[in-house]
């Protein structure tokens, strides 16, 4: 794979310390032990963040919890989430809706149930730009921001393709799939994109094009990813630093590198003792490795 | 287009033309009593016989399928619509909604409508035209025939709430009724469309049993329902096979409805 | 011995014992093997008590096993001897004495008397036996005292004159003082031998019934007679096509055609029945409907007038195929000695209609009649929805009275609904309704006719007579009913059947004939209008064993 060499070694001016996303928080259902218990994230601006864990740790309920969804009456949630200088968990409905699919959003990991059997792309494109339009927008305006979006994702538009639009999500691809989410995720720009498990149900080959999207759009919006996923490998390549959850806990955080050369946690070493053990392959991951947190 | 939907679509429109054109196929009337040729065979005059009184059976056919054929499915439009708002959006809602509907839906189901629909006869007057008491007719079946399509559409509403593509919809920011509107209703249709057929001939029938109460369409005017209740009597139709074709009728153009559209679902 | 149900199996028994000594008996009393007899019930029957009978099943069941002190005959209307061998009526009205046959025993043995007469008297009149045959004869309260003069002879006297008092006695089966079989032990042609609940009764023949025919045979004919309780109609006409049954009572007119098309002599139309079909007007003054057209109702030119434009003979040959006749009045000319042969059927006349209408001030204006202040006429007539020839002819009604310029809505109600209108909220323009007829005598009426009656249907429970012609009527009906001369009756029933034709309250339409069927195997039967139509005389009927068996 050459995913790194593509990479353009000179980054966006960011200040790395400037802080998107802190969030500490404690999440518990009646009646069971916390599925998140005391944790603390930080995304900062225009970085990638990984979050690797086995699945049950309460990698999704963490993704739900910082878009608002998990259901307010069945869950509690303790702490904080600051986004952009405002507590997440402190705002109304109203105000959390605002944030959702603008300056948050989510692609999940099976794109082809994510996609409404019954909508055409269009409608569905559409429904996700006008739920944060302003009142006085044309839909030429909305034209133009699907068509921009299509273009993110490398996908046909109208003028390379006008019948795409027109199609349902049984007639797509998973990968095809994958992108038309994440056409609809970045459409207006979010300061955070939350990728759960995003690549994890694709083939080798659509997931490593995704991942090299996801880095092309962090690079060009300048928008931070939290990336989640349970496969350690597949995160060394974007991510600057990566948080592993294990048991409703981050047991370890830190630079990719770090976490990959110096795993300080038994559990994060587990992780490295599950890795494939072809020297080829693992001087590979080392090199995106340092690639990533280099960025 | 394939070829038994071609016929399906060929019958739908002769039957709808004929049953337009009944002033002019049938220009004797439903109402007129030829009274001296009660329960005629069929003639020249009278194609499918006259009826106990005299009345020619084809012009009663005609004029019987422009009434059930607007209005049961208007009927059925009305329950399925409503159907869709409690079912559907309890459903979508879940949780308290979701079981407090089930609990109303429930409670109408078992509701003891003889009692209800006697009361509903008394307090109506009993000076109601023919053609009011059609849309009467056909209003209550609407308003009553709901409960059990909700019921159906609730359970498909509740599995369509938790699916990816409805979080991911919210995920996008959207909400209220735009989201039920524009994400779950959309995927209710083929729910919607089987709950719509089915209650059409099921609200034909009912209807002729509300003329039990009082409340079906009024004499002389006819309807699928009443011509079908002639039929209650017939002891041989070996002897007397036109006066089957009411039911005939019924069945073909139930099933070329069924073909016509179901394949236009599929294909959309 | 299961003591858990006690009634029960204590009763069959007995009944079982009766059979077999029945069976025992008849094989040598029997020398004419007459054969069995089959028909339906078309309900279970409710009691074997006589003097609780109420439903039809019980009745026929009565009439096939009682004995009485005398008959009605059922062709010709005459009250005949049958226990008694005369009787006298006092000229009061209030006493009737009886001369008993002698040497008649009862089917278990015992004989029977004067004391057996007063016993069932005594009986049928203890106000907590609650029997509806013992109503009939409580005119007024007091106490009916029986009189045994001999054993052959007993006087009952009642508190009150009852007219058509001997004929009441039609009514009454005789019971045992002292038979320890109790109700079981009957005078009549037959006994109860066997009750399948739900399924079947076996009747066989009383080896101890009085009656001999001309050559001196005891009757009845038939070994037995076997009803089953069938109450689907249609299964009943399959059946007797099939030769499993020998006659049905009441047919409808449709499967009497049918039947007569397939086998032309099994169908008897015996003519009018007592029965009859009519509408009325709502005359109730605090009726919940417009003042302008209680003031329609309320003229007699306007009921006259419907009544004219409303063609009876259509009504019977379309409704009823036939099968029915334009009534003329209250009587239906069936009954021989009350009907007023005076009176006719109204024809029809839609031009006399109109003249009549428009005495009334009213008009036609583009088809449409209008009364003096302008109001389109137009009514609702409600009639019970189980019943087809009833909805057919309101809605032949319907046709003719548009023929006027009249607008007439049919609507069908299910029967407690109709009845809810018509006797307590009078929430109804009109009705259309029949009456079932089972007595001759007018007395019978008197709950009709009676401006104070409950079914006096156009106006009921009047508490003075609110119009002239109703207060004639009551007085009339009192007379009738007072007077022990069956002329001086007459002529007063007379006149009240005159009123009605004048003043229209009710607006007679059809007397729907009296049809049965009888299979050819069936000889001596001669199907009647008065019930029970095919077998009232069952002692007399025999059965063609050799067509019974071709078929």
């Amino acid at each position: 794979m050459t995913t790194t060499t593509k990479m353009p070694m000179s980054t966006p001016a960011q200040v790395k310390s400037e802080s998107l996303l802190s969030a500490h928080l404690t999440v518990r259902y009646p009646g069971k032990p916390p599925v998140l218990r005391g944790i603390s994230l930080d995304i900062a601006r225009g970085e990638v963040v990984g979050l690797v864990g086995q699945s049950g740790s309460g990698k999704s309920t963490l993704a739900m919890a910082i878009l608002g969804l998990l259901g307010r009456q069945r869950a509690t949630i303790e702490g904080n989430i600051i986004f952009q200088g405002a507590d997440l968990l402190a705002m109304s409905e109203r105000e959390l809706r605002n944030h959702r699919g603008r300056s948050l959003s989510l692609v999940l990991q099976s794109p082809l149930a994510s996609l409404n059997p019954a909508l055409r792309l269009r409608t569905q494109l559409r429904e996700a730009w006008r739920a944060h339009s302003d009142n006085n927008a044309t839909s030429t305006d909305c034209d133009r921001a699907i068509q921009s979006a299509l273009k993110s994702v490398s996908l046909p538009g109208d003028a390379e393709d006008p019948d795409f639009l027109r199609k349902r999500a049984s007639q797509l691809s998973v990968g095809q799939a994958q992108r038309v989410l994440i056409a609809m995720a970045i459409m207006h720009r979010p300061a955070l994109l939350i990728a759960d498990e995003a690549t994890s149900a694709l083939d080798v080959i659509t997931q490593s094009e995704i991942m090299e999207l996801f880095a092309r759009l962090n690079r060009e919006i300048g928008m931070s990813i939290l990336y989640i996923s349970h496969d350690l490998p597949s995160v060394a390549g974007i991510c600057q630093r990566i948080a592993i959850l294990h048991e409703g806990e981050i047991v370890e955080s830190g630079p990719t590198e770090q976490i990959f050369t110096a795993p300080a946690h038994a559990y994060t070493r587990r992780l490295m003792a599950a890795l494939p053990q072809v020297p080829v392959r693992r001087e590979v991951l080392l090199a995106r490795a340092h690639a990533a947190t280099l960025q | 287009m394939n070829r038994a939907r071609k016929l399906a679509c060929v019958v739908v429109l002769v039957v709808c033309a004929m049953s337009l054109a009944a002033n002019w196929l049938a220009p004797a009337g439903y109402a007129k009593q030829f009274r001296e040729a009660p329960d005629a065979p069929p003639s020249h005059q009278h194609l499918l016989g006259t009826d106990e009184v005299g009345r020619d059976r084809f012009a009663r056919v005609l004029y019987g399928t422009r009434i059930s054929l607007l209005l049961a499915p208007a009927a059925a439009l009305v329950s399925t619509v409503l159907a869709a708002l409690v079912g559907g959006l309890a459903g979508y809602l879940g949780g308290f909604w979701l079981r407090l509907a089930r609990g109303f839906t429930d409670l109408f189901l078992s509701l003891p409508w003889l009692f209800l629909l006697i009361t509903v006869r008394a307090l109506l007057p009993l000076n109601v035209s023919p053609l009011t008491s059609v849309l009467i007719t056909f209003l209550i079946l609407g308003l009553l025939g709901w409960a059990a399509s909700a019921r159906v559409l609730s359970t498909s509403a509740d599995a369509l709430r938790n699916s990816d593509f409805i979080l991911q919809a919210r995920a996008s920011g959207l909400h209220g009724p735009r989201l039920f509107l524009i994400h779950v209703l959309p995927n209710l249709k083929p729910v919607l469309y089987a709950q719509f057929w089915i209650s059409i001939p099921v609200f034909i029938l009912s209807e002729a049993n509300l003329g039990i109460l009082g409340l079906g369409v009024a004499e002389p005017m006819p309807s699928w329902g009443s011509l079908l209740r002639e039929l209650e009597g017939l002891i041989s139709f070996r002897e007397e096979p036109w006066r089957l074709v009411p039911l005939l009728l019924l069945i073909v153009v139930m099933t070329s409805f069924q073909l016509l559209l179901s394949n236009e679902e599929v294909t959309a | 011995m299961n003591m858990s149900k006690p009634g029960r199996p204590a009763f069959s028994q007995f009944l079982f014992c009766v059979a077999f000594l029945s069976l025992a008996l008849s094989a040598v009393a029997s020398a004419q093997s007459g054969g069995e007899l089959r028909f339906c019930l078309r309900s279970e029957p409710k009691t074997f008590d006589p003097l609780l009978v109420d439903d039809d099943s019980s009745l026929s069941i009565r009439y096939l096993t009682g004995g009485v002190l005398v008959r009605l005959n059922r062709h010709t209307q005459e009250l005949e001897p049958d226990l008694a061998e005369s009787w006298k009526l006092s000229k009061d009205g209030k006493q009737i004495t009886f001369k008993l046959r002698t040497g008649v025993t009862f089917s278990d043995g015992s004989p029977f008397s004067a004391e057996d007469v007063a016993f069932t008297m005594q009986r049928l009149m203890d106000p907590a036996l609650h029997s509806s045959t013992g109503d009939a004869f409580r005119s007024s309260s007091g106490a009916v005292t029986t009189k045994i003069i001999a054993l052959d002879q007993i006087a009952i006297t009642f508190p009150a004159p009852i007219a058509g008092l001997d004929r009441l006695f039609d009514q009454v089966a005789i019971m045992s003082a002292h038979s320890p079989k109790k109700e079981a032990a009957v005078l009549g042609p037959f006994m109860v031998a066997e009750y399948k609940a739900g399924s079947s009764l076996l009747l066989r023949r009383n080896p101890s019934y009085w009656k001999k025919d001309s050559q001196g045979r005891r009757l009845p004919y038939l070994d037995s007679i076997r009803l089953d309780i069938q109450s689907n109609r249609d299964v009943e006409m399959l059946r007797f096509k099939r030769g499993e049954l020998d006659l049905i009572n009441v047919i409808d007119s449709d499967y009497f055609d049918r039947l007569a098309a397939s086998s032309p002599g099994l169908a008897h139309d015996a003519g009018a029945s007592l029965d009859s079909d009519f509408m009325w007007f709502n005359l109730v003054a605090s009726a919940p409907i417009p003042d302008y057209k209680r003031a329609w109702f309320r003229s007699t030119n306007f009921r006259r007038a419907i009544s004219e434009a409303i063609n009876r003979n259509d009504l019977a040959r379309i409704v009823f195929n036939g099968h029915a006749q334009p009534a003329v009045g209250p009587v239906s000319p069936a009954n021989k000695f009350w009907f007023d042969s005076n009176l006719k059927a109204e024809t029809y006349r839609p031009d006399a209609a109109l003249n009549l209408l428009q005495a009334d001030g009213f008009h036609l204006q583009n088809g449409a009649l209008l009364d003096k202040a302008g109001n389109a006429v137009e009514f609702s007539i409600v009639t019970n929805a189980s019943s087809k020839p009833r909805e057919r002819m309101a809605v032949m009604v319907q046709e003719d009275l548009g023929k006027l310029g009249i607008k007439v809505n049919v609507v069908t109600l299910d029967f407690p609904s109709l009845i809810e209108r018509i006797s307590q909220k009078f929430n109804y323009e009109a009705a259309m309704l029949g009456f079932r007829n089972v007595d001759l005598d007018p007395n019978g009426q008197m709950n009709i006719w009676l401006s104070s009656a409950e079914n006096h249907a156009w106006n009921p429970q009047q508490k003075a007579p609110e119009t002239a012609w109703e207060a004639e009527m009551d007085r009339l009906m009192r007379a009738q009913a007072s007077a022990a001369d069956p002329k001086k009756r007459k002529e007063s029933f007379d006149r009240v059947q005159e009123i009605v034709a004048e003043q229209v309250p009710f607006i007679y339409l059809v007397n729907q004939n009296a049809l049965s069927a009888v299979s050819s195997a069936v000889q001596g039967a001669d199907p009647g209008i008065l019930s029970p139509q095919t077998f009232w005389n069952a002692d007399r009927i025999t059965l063609n064993q050799t067509k019974r068996a071709s078929r």
